[in-house]
């Protein structure tokens, strides 16, 4: 159906309606429409005067299509009527009417009347993401910075996680803004992002750029630049955090993973008490390893070749300058097969120590735990993203630490496609080693902040490259 | 003309129109070309008289004027909600919205609403029990319909009144239930004992131990009706666990009639461990006959948040024995995980013991889950099939080559 143009008298609506296939649903499915097409509120008038005079009512998800045809239009007078409408007919709202008042009414001059709703949402329930968000921009919007982080404070306490787009707007309308307060705020905003290990984008990055740099009195200066492998910034010379976890950290994190990983809810499931028990004196007469290889997955590198070849190959390209290797299979792999030749094997055996699990038992857990348990220096070789054993962290203060020392630890091989060696990529993914790590981070007279291009698209386990340098002068 | 105008008007006023309409005389009282000069004159009745004139803003007036009496009658009402009132009242309000919620809910169902952890949480229970409630009033509404049919038909018998006859004796299902409840019972004696492990219940949540039991309850039922019966064990029952009370929810006082074996012990301690075998998907060893002298053991779990060689581990502890079923000798799988309902499972163990014939017994595997039969050489399948996929979705072939490398990954760490 399309929306008419110009108000209707009630015959031409009930004439509509008989039209339409099924007129149970007509009011709804019109307003619908008219909410798509953006139709004149007259025409959305005249059907609601319609229907009190042929119904002595108007049904409440009527209401809500209505006003949102308002809200989509901006008619504030017209929003304030429903609601005083619905309050006297209803004793409490829902979220999605709320939520279309607190946005109409957030972007008008009513904009204090949003709050007052707020409050009473917050009675009934915790009120949504973009309740608060409507009520921080129309604050900061009229420069109640104070209010507007007020509502900030409340909303993370409540566990409602804003967009990067409001705290970009905070930047932005603090701007030039004095006040010790502020600056701790908006600080803070940067160690929120930091503890979550979230990366602002190219615009966000720009405003918080101009808002250092809007500082009164702060003489800050920005630049963008590239980190150098090394971690030193080539703008002010001053290295970056250690990729590698503190000792607290360290020790939580091998805590974590035989808890979690290893045991989970029933040891039985990825291995067996005496199994593991054996790997542990097994590890722990032979520590510290260098690198730690897990067997079945290096041996997969290329397709066309026999799999102990592949890893033969892998442990003689590692087996270098005297590294202790640790490689870790399955015990089918001792058996005599057309993938795996006994007498390889055997010279294998020679260069590296060897762990065979059950067969049905998961050597990735052996393969963190043996490598954790060798030291910080210790790297281990996979393929696999370990997304699975990373899941089975319970929070995620540890699933952060799990990545941050994947990133600092895994080898990935990779084999060129036409020649016969193996290539290696140190460190994960396919980049060189990071030394330092990739957050947010700050010294108190210089930041650095990493952020990443908007088109670019960027996985999970990617960082970003691209970094801005704040130090003060 | 303006005189004819006013006078055709009064006619019109006056409502013998609609009168010489009714009565098929409009063409005698109007000879003249009536569309012409009536319309024309209504056209002008409307434009000029203000009365018509629309009020935008009348809705408004009529919602605020019919609330007046009640608002005085609410206004003596506490303002303050418990949580309780405040929940029906939200749930109240999300029904006027138009959201999948009951229409009625028991004090109990609010309380669980209310305990749900997360917005999605509550929706979704909602979203339940609205589907729950619509599937009752079909039923309802059918059982009436039946009803009225079936009085009907006794209405037209009773006034012809002829009484069939018939050769053959009428068997009741009282008798039927005599006759199988006699097989169940020989089976108690010289049957193949079937193991339903019992012990999953830290594993489930409510709802999932409740689909649990409704499974076993059609795995219990599909036994008795069969040839010859499997000698059910609950193994690990604990007395009054969530498992006990669904039961008791279930079969009512029949629960105590049962012919099977329930018992808190272990199956370990029941049978020789060299005879057991536990049936698990993760297992990685695949049953190749159904040996009439073991005894299989059925975790009863249902997991619908997919956890991994739980029923596996716990063979693992106990040293037993694994199995799963051939399914991706017989079948060319398509879609959903290899873990079967608890009922299904019952029909192919039992198809298989009268039969031995795996294509029989994995029929009832659901359709949705394979492709067909493997008859052909398995690799020349997989072609067609990927070729199919490829067809269906319009993939490139790119598409199926990464579909292909994401597969890849577990593969390598199966073997």
């Amino acid at each position: 159906v399309q929306p008419p143009e110009k108000p209707l008298q009630a015959e031409e609506w009930n004439k509509l309606r008989e039209d339409f296939q099924s007129p149970e649903i007509f009011e709804e499915v019109m307003l619908n429409r008219m909410i798509r097409c953006n139709s004149p509120i007259d025409v959305a008038k005249s059907l609601l005067t319609h229907l009190a005079k042929h119904n002595g009512d108007i049904a409440y998800n009527v209401l809500v299509k209505y006003l949102t045809l308002c809200v989509q239009q901006g008619r504030v007078s017209e929003i304030c009527d429903v609601y005083d409408i619905m309050k006297v007919r209803f004793k409490i709202l829902e979220s999605g009417a709320y939520n279309l008042l607190i946005r109409g009414l957030s972007n008008s001059d009513q904009w204090r009347m949003a709050l007052t709703i707020l409050e009473e949402v917050k009675k009934i329930m915790t009120p949504s993401r973009s309740c608060y968000e409507s009520c921080i921009k129309a604050a900061s919007r009229h420069q109640e910075m104070k209010l507007a982080f007020e509502l900030y404070d409340e909303m993370l306490a409540k566990d409602v996680v804003p967009t990067l787009d409001v705290l970009q707007l905070l930047f932005d309308f603090s701007r030039g803004v004095k006040g010790a307060e502020l600056q701790k705020e908006l600080f803070g905003i940067l160690l929120y992002l930091r503890e979550n290990q979230i990366y602002p984008h190219k615009a966000f990055m720009r405003s918080i750029k101009l808002w250092f740099e809007s500082i009164p009195g702060g003489n800050w200066r920005g630049h963008l630049t590239n980190i150098k492998d090394s971690g030193q910034c080539p703008v002010c010379n001053h290295q970056l955090e250690d990729s590698n976890l503190t000792e607290e950290e360290y020790s939580n994190l091998s805590e974590r993973i035989i808890r979690d990983v290893i045991h989970g809810t029933d040891t039985f499931r990825k291995t067996s008490p005496q199994e593991f028990e054996a790997f542990q004196t097994f590890v722990e007469n032979r520590l510290p390893f260098d690198i730690v290889i897990d067997g079945l997955n290096v041996s997969h590198i290329k397709s066309r070749k026999m799999q102990c070849q592949n890893l033969f190959d892998a442990v003689n390209c590692l087996a270098k300058e005297n590294a202790r290797l640790l490689v870790l299979g399955r015990k089918h792999m001792l058996m005599n097969s057309s993938n795996w030749k006994r007498e390889i094997m055997k010279e294998m055996q020679k260069k590296a120590d060897f762990f065979f699990a059950e067969n049905i038992s998961e050597d990735d857990a052996f393969l963190l735990y043996a490598t954790l348990r060798s030291g910080k220096h210790c790297k281990f070789v996979t393929r696999d993203f370990l997304r699975d054993h990373k899941a089975c962290l319970t929070d995620n203060q540890t699933r952060h630490l799990f990545r941050k020392w994947q990133r600092g630890h895994q080898i990935v091989l990779s084999s060129s496609a036409e020649g016969r060696s193996i290539k290696f990529l140190v460190s994960f993914p396919a980049a060189p080693a990071f030394r330092y790590d990739c957050v947010i981070q700050t010294t108190g007279d210089t930041w650095h902040i990493p952020y990443k291009d908007v088109f670019e698209e960027k996985y999970s386990y990617q960082v970003p490259r691209k970094w801005l340098c704040f130090q003060q002068k | 003309i303006q005189s004819a105008n006013m006078l055709l008007r009064k006619i019109v006023r006056s409502s013998v129109l609609p009168f010489a309409a009714q009565h098929g005389m409009k063409k005698d009282l109007f000879p003249l070309s009536r569309t012409l000069s009536l319309s024309l004159c209504l056209k002008q009745d409307k434009s000029c008289e203000p009365s018509e004139k629309l009020d935008l803003d009348e809705w408004k007036k009529v919602m605020k004027s019919g609330l007046q009496e009640e608002v005085s009658e609410t206004v003596s009402e506490p303002t303050e909600l418990s949580s309780l009132a405040a929940a029906r009242e939200t749930l109240e309000m999300w029904r006027l919205a138009g959201r999948a919620v009951p229409e009625n809910i028991s004090e109990e169902q609010l309380k669980t609403f209310m305990e749900c952890p997360s917005k999605s949480a509550k929706k979704k229970y909602l979203r339940y029990l609205h589907l729950k409630e619509l599937h009752k009033r079909n039923e309802k509404r059918k059982m009436d319909e039946k009803r009225e049919r079936r009085l009907e038909a006794q209405d037209q018998a009773s006034k012809t009144d002829e009484t069939k006859k018939s050769s053959f004796m009428c068997v009741w299902s009282s008798t039927m239930d005599k006759a199988y409840n006699w097989r169940a019972a020989q089976s108690m004696i010289f049957g193949q004992p079937l193991v339903f492990d019992m012990s999953y219940e830290k594993e489930m949540s409510v709802r999932e131990v409740t689909n649990t039991v409704s499974q076993i309850v059609l795995s219990e039922s599909c036994n008795r009706r069969s040839v010859d019966p499997f000698h059910i064990h609950f193994c690990n029952f604990k007395e009054d666990s969530l498992y006990h009370r669904e039961f008791i929810k279930q079969y009512r006082e029949a629960w105590g009639k049962l012919l099977i074996t329930v018992t808190d012990q272990c199956y370990t301690e029941v049978f020789p461990k060299d005879k057991l075998i536990y049936l698990t998907a993760d297992s990685p060893k695949v049953m190749k006959i159904f040996d009439h002298d073991k005894i299989y053991i059925v975790g009863s779990m249902v997991d619908k948040s997919i956890k991994t060689g739980v029923s596996l581990a716990r063979a693992k502890r106990l040293g037993l024995e694994t199995a799963a079923l051939p399914l991706d000798k017989y079948l060319l799988w398509s879609t959903g995980a290899k873990n079967l309902t608890l009922d299904q499972m019952m029909h192919i163990l039992l198809t298989l013991k009268d039969t031995a014939d795996w294509e029989k017994a994995l029929e009832f595997v659901p359709k949705r889950k394979y492709c067909g039969f493997v008859n052909k050489p398995v690799k020349e399948l997989k072609k067609t099939l990927d070729l199919i996929n490829t067809l269906k979705l319009g993939k490139g072939r790119e598409e199926v080559g990464k579909q292909f490398a994401k597969s890849y990954s577990k593969k390598y760490k199966l073997k």
